[in-house]
């Protein structure tokens, strides 16, 4: 070793920023959190407001807690961590403070724009083209600024943490991308390229793995570098780091369909999304096993350390959920539990067990250490972390309890099986309205505890110098040993190996019988292969990825190569199909001006939020609304309406069931026609003027997207809309409804008159 | 500021992997046998299920397992099938069981429309002698079960089954006389709104 001894400061400021950020929206995310959760409970609290109703908090509580809260945490962790891993400060001061700014400015605009209606009208991706053009470019300072830094590292090996970090910043960016793809028709407003079935399978390919590359494979690479620090205790097993990362990020992708089982998605790709959902089990637990292995021979510190108690149960909760998930993705399961209160449970034992404890941890162990200063109190610590518990237990135990309880009601039937047992929906909300309560208590508890981190927070950095961490560091070119080709990388035995074994299991999997027994044949003999060389060949491959390790371009590569494997197959067969012969036997009419400037409406509301448009394959399902969805019936559908969750009963068949009157009268006042309901009231509908001269823009983008619209003037557009909503204004005026035909009301119920409006369609034919 | 790294405990001999990041050492343990079963196990599961459902199509599809399911249904439905006349839902009709559950159904699925007076709202008056699609109970049967789209009364045939719609229209009919005069009403005008 030659050269100079030369000290590195790290940069530890942005680090702070992120973490009083992260505090920060924690609160506002959670307390916003709150709100909605009482609002199901009392609808008085939508205020009868527009920026304060559920429909469009809902997305706020959403983005803010994963965009705004983990985000942020995300950010301090990963700055803190890497600069310490690889032994650099970061690259550029520059970015690190335009990343921090640029975010918190892309926080800001959502937080006024959601509550203002501007949504994109898809889940966890509701924010406006502007704003999504931000993120890319913020993302991209992150990137950059990331692996500018990893070039410059003195230490030459890449530890778990950073594989974590590569992961997360590459796959985000191509999910983000990919399902943000939409065309302007205004400079607020725009329509998603994709449609009916294919946004339904992007959006679910984005959300599920927003979960997986933004909520767990970041903290992931926290819990590598942090827990490991808090207990002083050596990682448990790299050998589990190479083996659960690789099948984790591998894995993840293919298991969006899971969101979309026993609905009109192809049954071919519902049962990659729940085989591989079930795949998906051991590699998290690799990551539980390893993150609470490493606490053995620390377990007494649980006792005094509430770091490490956050850490622990951070990881139990980890580990619980990545076990539901699996068992909800199995389709009789999830037929139960689909659309009920068990969904919000489980993402809440993700979010506020795995992620906010992590959270926590990772402030209350870095707050010392940035500030120099002792924490204010470990007795309030202690606290938080048991109003926490208790707080996350009671909301997960009541969401348990709610869902599956309204789950089996639903499905209930009763005379030979011929009719529903509970044919009301509303008996079915009404018998689970203590278990909501049960929510907004459990959920107030757990803020509380972040007042009390809050409070320690303030208390601890109040008057306190900030410092900066420091190391000693020999100034020298990292060693030129080791450098693995791209061939190095790729022609290797296990990259090969993984190749082929995906190759052959994809020609089995859809490939003609020829191609299909080569495949079949081709696998196994890879199999075998692979496991008759494993005792010979281990040692070389292990050294051949510590070599991977020493090459942070090439384990780039490789990650993306991992991850757009799943992607690739299950969306491009569903892109290119051609539309017209993916529609099953029918297809949709596509809207009038009117009920398309209804839809929009539709979605500016958020009813999407509680209201399903998806009859599934299943017999309570069809008793209670109809019919089953066909895929044809959504294909113009831009965004695709598909839902995710029923508060309220799914609405695909809900044209013309009642009568105009009838959704006049619900909208002005749920509880008027349907007793007990826990449905907002939207008096603005009926005072607000549709703008309709947004509506040739609109049409002429929908045309654009390939929605069969003839050719149209501006004026034969708005011609058709006038003549369409006086129609309605007069059947409402006969039945005693009083509305000027330009209101939005007269729109909206245009649109819901529609639903399940479709033509038959003789050609049949299902597209694999 | 970067806390020193602390040796392993004494009384351990697992080896060490020999490089440690930022003073975080790692173990390089065996993969629990567990573990290891229960990653080739969801594999072979998937393997076994791709080949059931996709290959040798021995598993049905959504749609085909939910039309026969249905077919089963529509039998049982025709095998159950009650008698419904006139004079049985008269009589049903001064029989305070069924006019209690009767009373059940109408009060959580009708009275949104119809009103809990039965005077009508959105949906006609169901007490006055006037009657738009007949006022006979087989008729009110019928009306109930198959609905009337076009007026947005939905047909509760399928959600609601012939039982708990013979008791309701035994409730409807208990506001009314055998043999009262029927008069036939074009169409419903709403009351104004209170």
């Amino acid at each position: 070793m030659s050269g100079q001894k030369i000290t590195i400061e790290y940069n530890d400021r942005v680090v702070r920023q992120f973490l009083l950020a992260t505090v920060i929206w924690g609160a506002v995310g959670m307390l916003v959190g709150v709100l909605i959760a009482a609002q199901l409970n009392f609808w008085q609290l939508n205020f009868a407001t527009p920026w304060l109703t559920f429909g469009r908090l809902r997305p706020l509580h959403t983005n803010a807690v994963i965009f705004a809260f983990v985000g942020n945490m995300m950010f301090a962790g990963i700055y803190y961590s890497t600069q310490r891993l690889v032994k650099a400060r970061l690259a550029s001061d520059f970015l690190s403070s335009l990343h921090f700014w640029g975010w918190q400015f892309i926080i800001v605009c959502a937080a006024v724009t959601l509550p203002l209606g501007l949504t994109r009208g898809k889940e966890y991706a509701e924010l406006i083209w502007p704003i999504n053009l931000m993120v890319v470019l913020i993302w991209v300072v992150f990137a950059v600024n990331f692996f500018w830094t990893l070039a410059r590292r003195r230490e030459p090996a890449l530890y778990v943490a950073i594989w974590f970090y590569i992961s997360t910043i590459v796959t985000i960016a191509m999910l983000y991308i990919v399902n943000h793809l939409s065309i302007p028709t205004s400079l607020l407003h725009s329509y998603p390229v994709f449609s009916g079935v294919q946004d339904a399978l992007v959006q679910w390919w984005y959300g599920h793995n927003a979960v997986a590359f933004f909520l767990t494979t970041p903290i992931l690479g926290i819990m590598y570098y942090f827990l490991p620090k808090a207990a002083e205790r050596p990682v448990y097993s790299y050998r589990l780091s190479v083996v659960h990362f690789w099948s984790l990020v591998f894995v993840y992708i293919w298991a969006g369909p899971h969101h979309l089982l026993n609905t009109a998605l192809p049954g071919w790709l519902q049962n990659l999304g729940m085989t591989f959902s079930l795949m998906l089990w051991a590699p998290s637990w690799g990551g539980m096993l390893n993150g609470l292995l490493t606490l053995r021979g620390a377990w007494h510190k649980l006792r005094t350390d509430p770091v490490l108690k956050f850490y622990a149960a951070a990881v139990t909760f980890y580990g619980m959920a990545t076990f539901e998930g699996p068992l909800l993705s199995i389709k009789s399961v999830n037929a139960l539990a689909h659309y009920t209160d068990w969904i919000i449970g489980h993402v809440h034992a993700g979010t506020l067990g795995w992620n906010g404890f992590m959270a926590a941890g990772l402030i209350y162990w870095l707050l010392p250490r940035l500030w120099n200063k002792p924490l204010y109190s470990t007795a309030l610590a202690n606290l938080h972390f048991w109003i926490g518990t208790v707080g996350i237990l009671l909301y997960v135990a009541a969401m348990w309890t709610s869902g599956i309880t309204q789950g089996l009601m639903l499905n209930a039937t009763t005379e030979h099986g011929t009719v529903l047992a509970y044919p009301n929906f509303l008996d079915t909300l009404n018998t689970i309205r203590p278990m909501m309560l049960m929510r907004v208590i459990g959920g107030g508890l757990y803020l509380a505890g972040w007042f009390l981190l809050v409070y320690n927070f303030y208390r601890t950095v109040k008057g306190a110098a900030p410092v900066n961490g420091t190391i000693e560091v020999y100034d020298e070119a990292p060693a030129p040993d080791a450098k693995l080709s791209l061939a190095g990388t790729f022609f290797s035995a296990p990259t090969l190996f993984w190749f082929l074994a995906v190759g052959f299991s994809s020609m089995w999997m859809f490939g003609t019988d020829l191609v299909s027994t080569a495949g079949i044949v081709g696998a196994v003999a890879c199999l075998i292969a692979a496991f008759a060389l494993v005792p010979s060949r281990s040692q070389a491959w292990g050294g051949w990825y510590e070599k991977l390790l020493l090459n942070a371009l090439p384990f780039t590569l490789l990650v993306f190569f991992a991850v757009v494997a799943g992607g690739l197959i299950q969306i491009i067969p569903t892109v290119l199909v051609q539309k017209a012969k993916n529609v099953e036997d029918r297809i949709q009419t596509p809207y009038t001006p009117l009920e398309l400037a209804g839809r929009d409406i539709y979605i500016r509301e958020g009813c999407y939020l509680c209201h399903s448009q998806m009859i599934r394959t299943l017999v309570p399902d069809i008793l209670r609304y109809g019919d089953y969805s066909r895929l044809g019936e959504s294909i113009y559908d831009h965004p695709f309406q598909w839902g995710s969750k029923r508060t309220g009963p799914d609405l695909a068949r809900v044209g013309v069931k009642y009568p105009n009157v009838w959704h006049f009268r619900h909208m002005e006042n749920p509880r008027a026609v349907s007793p007990g309901s826990n449905m907002p009231t939207y008096p603005w509908l009926f005072s607000h003027a549709l703008d309709a001269s947004v509506m040739p823009a609109k049409i002429k983008v929908q045309r654009l997207l390939g929605v069969p619209y003839g050719p149209r003037t501006a004026q034969q557009i708005f011609d058709s809309m006038d003549e369409q909503a006086k129609g309605i204004a007069k059947d409402l005026r006969t039945a005693g409804a009083y509305v000027d035909s330009d209101k939005e009301i007269v729109a909206l119920i245009s649109y819901l008159q529609t639903l399940g409006k479709s033509l038959p369609v003789i050609t049949k034919s299902a597209p694999r | 500021m970067t806390p020193t790294p602390k040796p392993p405990l004494p009384d351990e001999n697992e080896p060490l992997r020999p490089h440690s990041f930022d003073g975080i050492q790692e173990y390089d343990k065996r993969l629990p046998n567990w573990w290891l079963m229960t990653l080739f196990g969801a594999v072979v599961f998937w393997a076994g299920y791709w080949f059931y459902y996709e290959r040798a199509h021995i598993g049905h599809t959504n749609a085909q397992i939910v039309e026969q399911q249905l077919a089963v249904i529509e039998a049982t439905r025709l095998a159950n099938a009650p008698t419904v006349d006139d004079a049985s839902l008269w009589k049903m009709s001064r029989n305070p069981v069924f006019v209690d559950a009767g009373r059940a159904s109408f009060e959580t699925t009708c009275v949104s429309c119809h009103t809990k007076e039965l005077t009508g709202a959105i949906g006609p008056n169901l007490v006055d002698h006037l009657w738009i699609h007949g006022g006979r109970p087989t008729e009110i049967y019928t009306t109930v079960t198959q609905g009337v789209l076009a007026k947005g009364m939905p047909p509760w045939g399928p959600v609601l089954g012939p039982k708990k719609i013979s008791e309701a229209v035994a409730y409807i009919l208990s506001y009314h006389q055998e043999g009262e005069p029927i008069e036939v009403q074009a169409a419903w005008v709403p009351p104004p709104p209170k």
